[in-house]
């Protein structure tokens, strides 16, 4: 296991180096002049430690996610959480509003999140309890809801705060700046350290509740602390740069060739899965047609929807 | 029966339990498990049979009457505390998560901060499945599957195991080696077993059955006592004739014609 862990941590931090160094100026470490010094600390580093974070989110609360709900097509966006945060980040974008300065629109999305996350947790509330399949309902529900009105909203308005909200959407790290590092990581980490400690919880959940209450858990209790702990993360990485496509879903099946099923080590490996990838599509996505910037959700969705239609066609990876 | 010395482990006094607030599922259910016992629990499909077991892990909570492990009410236990005395083993093992067979088996230890003597391996090789350590769960036979989780189970180290309907889906060769590894792990390590089935061949075999009718007792003892012609039809609702082999063990047949 720890060979394994280690070529993916090794592949993270090339990924990381990669996107710090090359783009449209590429940048030598080794001699670093005034120009190249400022693009470095004040634009590429922020950006990179977004897309980490984000990626690292969205990774692991992927695999929690598939655990928890015991489906292997769950990702975080399937609760509605990113549906809810994109509805009122683009509500702020296209109406302008500026409430607290390059913050308005993290927090307005955040606060999105925040409000679906608990409404699809108090739908798949019941007798008691958290039920995997009342949450997924309700999360789909819910987020063709938020999707249909954040279409209408898009409909009405032109200009070039629907340009913006466009952008947000298909997941913009362009905005990313040294304030939102601090809180994103609180979020990301926090959310990755309860998952974290939960993790033989989340394997004894994977076997069903009555498996997991003959190994001495209760099995309510920690769905919603694995609940909480994927809400936020997910709610965090949403309101530092949009919606990213495919990561939550593709990274843990992928990380799960690299070092299996249990948790505790699906979960750390997600995480760096889900860092190196949006890195890497980060970097491409600025890279490619420079000036121009395409939509990280879009590189990785361009990565990812081919790559989860051959998972389709193979027999044994359909399997949380 | 069970000699008057045997340490009970499990006592239910008056239980009683529903699902709904209209009707009561299970009524003044009374039994005890002994240390050492080996108990095959019976009764027509719906009769109560994986509720009773449920209720005996914790999973249900009775709505009356008294549950004790050890002398000391089931609800009362932490739930770690209560996974090292108890374990319970569901009906279906839908399982498509591709863990490792020894991974599955080490969740075995999950409520131990301290680790048990016992190792992953050794629970393997107890049920003859060291060389599948390292195959993917959903790789293996219905049989190898099942014998997974007893190994789970047994590395958990309870002293008391549940086990519903544990032979279903398995062909009669593993149901027997099933029986006789269970049996031979009650023998090694003085472990209790209560085990639902449908087989009344296998459960003729049994040192103890219960027979369970609506949610109730109907009989507690050794097949001889227990399971007669009489209350098999009681239960069931099906004429049934005990035959006899030549070395006097019991066998079941059926009527061709049942009694209206």
């Amino acid at each position: 296991m720890t060979p394994r862990i280690t070529i993916l941590t090794l592949i993270f931090f090339l990924a990381v180096g990669a996107s710090l160094f090359i783009g449209p100026t590429n940048i030598d470490p080794f001699s670093l002049d005034e120009t190249s010094r400022e693009i470095l600390f004040s634009i590429r580093a922020p950006r990179v430690i977004v897309a980490v974070l984000m990626g690292m989110a969205l990774g692991s609360s992927g695999a929690v996610l598939q655990g928890i709900l015991r489906n292997p097509l769950a990702d975080p966006y399937i609760l509605g959480i990113s549906s809810g945060a994109s509805l009122t980040a683009a509500l702020g974008i296209i109406s302008g509003i500026s409430f607290l300065g390059t913050f308005t629109i993290p927090v307005l999305a955040f606060s999105g999140a925040i409000a679906t996350g608990s409404l699809v947790g108090m739908l798949g509330w019941q007798r008691r309890g958290l039920w995997p399949e009342r949450l997924l309902l309700a999360g789909v529900g819910l987020s063709f809801l938020c999707s249909a009105l954040l279409m209408l909203l898009m409909s009405v308005s032109r200009d070039e705060g629907l340009r913006r909200a466009t952008l947000w959407i298909f997941g913009d790290l362009s905005m990313s700046e040294w304030p939102r590092v601090p809180y994103g990581m609180a979020f990301v980490f926090g959310g990755m350290i309860v998952a974290g400690l939960r993790a033989r919880a989340l394997n004894a959940l994977m076997l069903g509740d009555e498996f997991a209450h003959s190994l001495g858990f209760t099995p309510h209790r920690e769905r919603v602390l694995l609940f909480v702990a994927v809400g936020l993360m997910t709610a965090a990485s949403v309101s530092l740069g949009g919606m990213i496509g495919f990561i939550g879903l593709l990274v843990p099946h992928m990380a799960r060739f690299f070092v299996g099923s249990d948790s505790r080590f699906l979960m750390p490996a997600s995480a760096l899965g889900g860092g190196a990838l949006l890195c890497v599509a980060d970097l491409i996505g600025r890279s490619i047609l420079p000036p121009m910037e395409l939509p990280s959700g879009v590189v990785t969705a361009i990565i990812g929807a081919p790559y989860f239609l051959f998972l389709l066609r193979r027999k044994n990876v359909l399997a949380v | 029966m069970s000699s008057p010395s045997r340490q009970m482990i499990l006592e239910l006094g008056d239980v009683g339990f529903s699902y709904s607030r209209k009707d009561a599922f299970v009524t003044r259910l009374s039994f005890s498990v002994g240390e050492g016992e080996f108990i095959g629990l019976l009764g027509a499909n719906g009769s109560g049979k994986s509720t009773i077991l449920k209720l005996c892990c914790g999973i249900l909570r009775p709505s009356e009457g008294l549950l004790s492990l050890w002398d000391k009410p089931l609800a009362t236990y932490r739930n770690k505390d209560r996974a090292k005395l108890i374990s319970y083993l569901p009906q279906t093992l839908d399982m498509n998560v591709p863990f490792t067979v020894k991974e599955l088996v080490s969740m075995g230890l999950y409520p131990y901060d301290i680790l048990p003597e016992m190792t992953a391996d050794e629970a393997l090789d107890l049920v003859g499945l060291s060389e599948k350590a390292d195959s993917h769960i959903t790789e293996l036979s219905g049989g190898e599957k099942r014998r997974t989780f007893i190994a789970m189970t047994l590395l958990q180290g309870a002293g008391l195991i549940l086990l519903d309907e544990p032979l279903a889906n398995l062909d009669i060769r593993y149901q027997i080696e099933l029986v006789r590894l269970l049996r031979r792990l009650r023998d090694k390590r003085n472990i209790s077993v209560v085990m639902a089935l449908h087989d009344i061949n296998i459960a003729l075999r049994f040192e103890k059955v219960m027979l369970i009718k609506d949610g109730k007792v109907f009989g507690m003892g050794s097949p001889a006592e227990v399971l007669t012609e009489g209350a098999i039809r009681e239960t069931f609702g099906i004429g049934v004739k005990i035959m006899r082999q030549p070395d006097g063990k019991a066998y079941i047949t059926y009527e061709e014609e049942c009694d209206d």
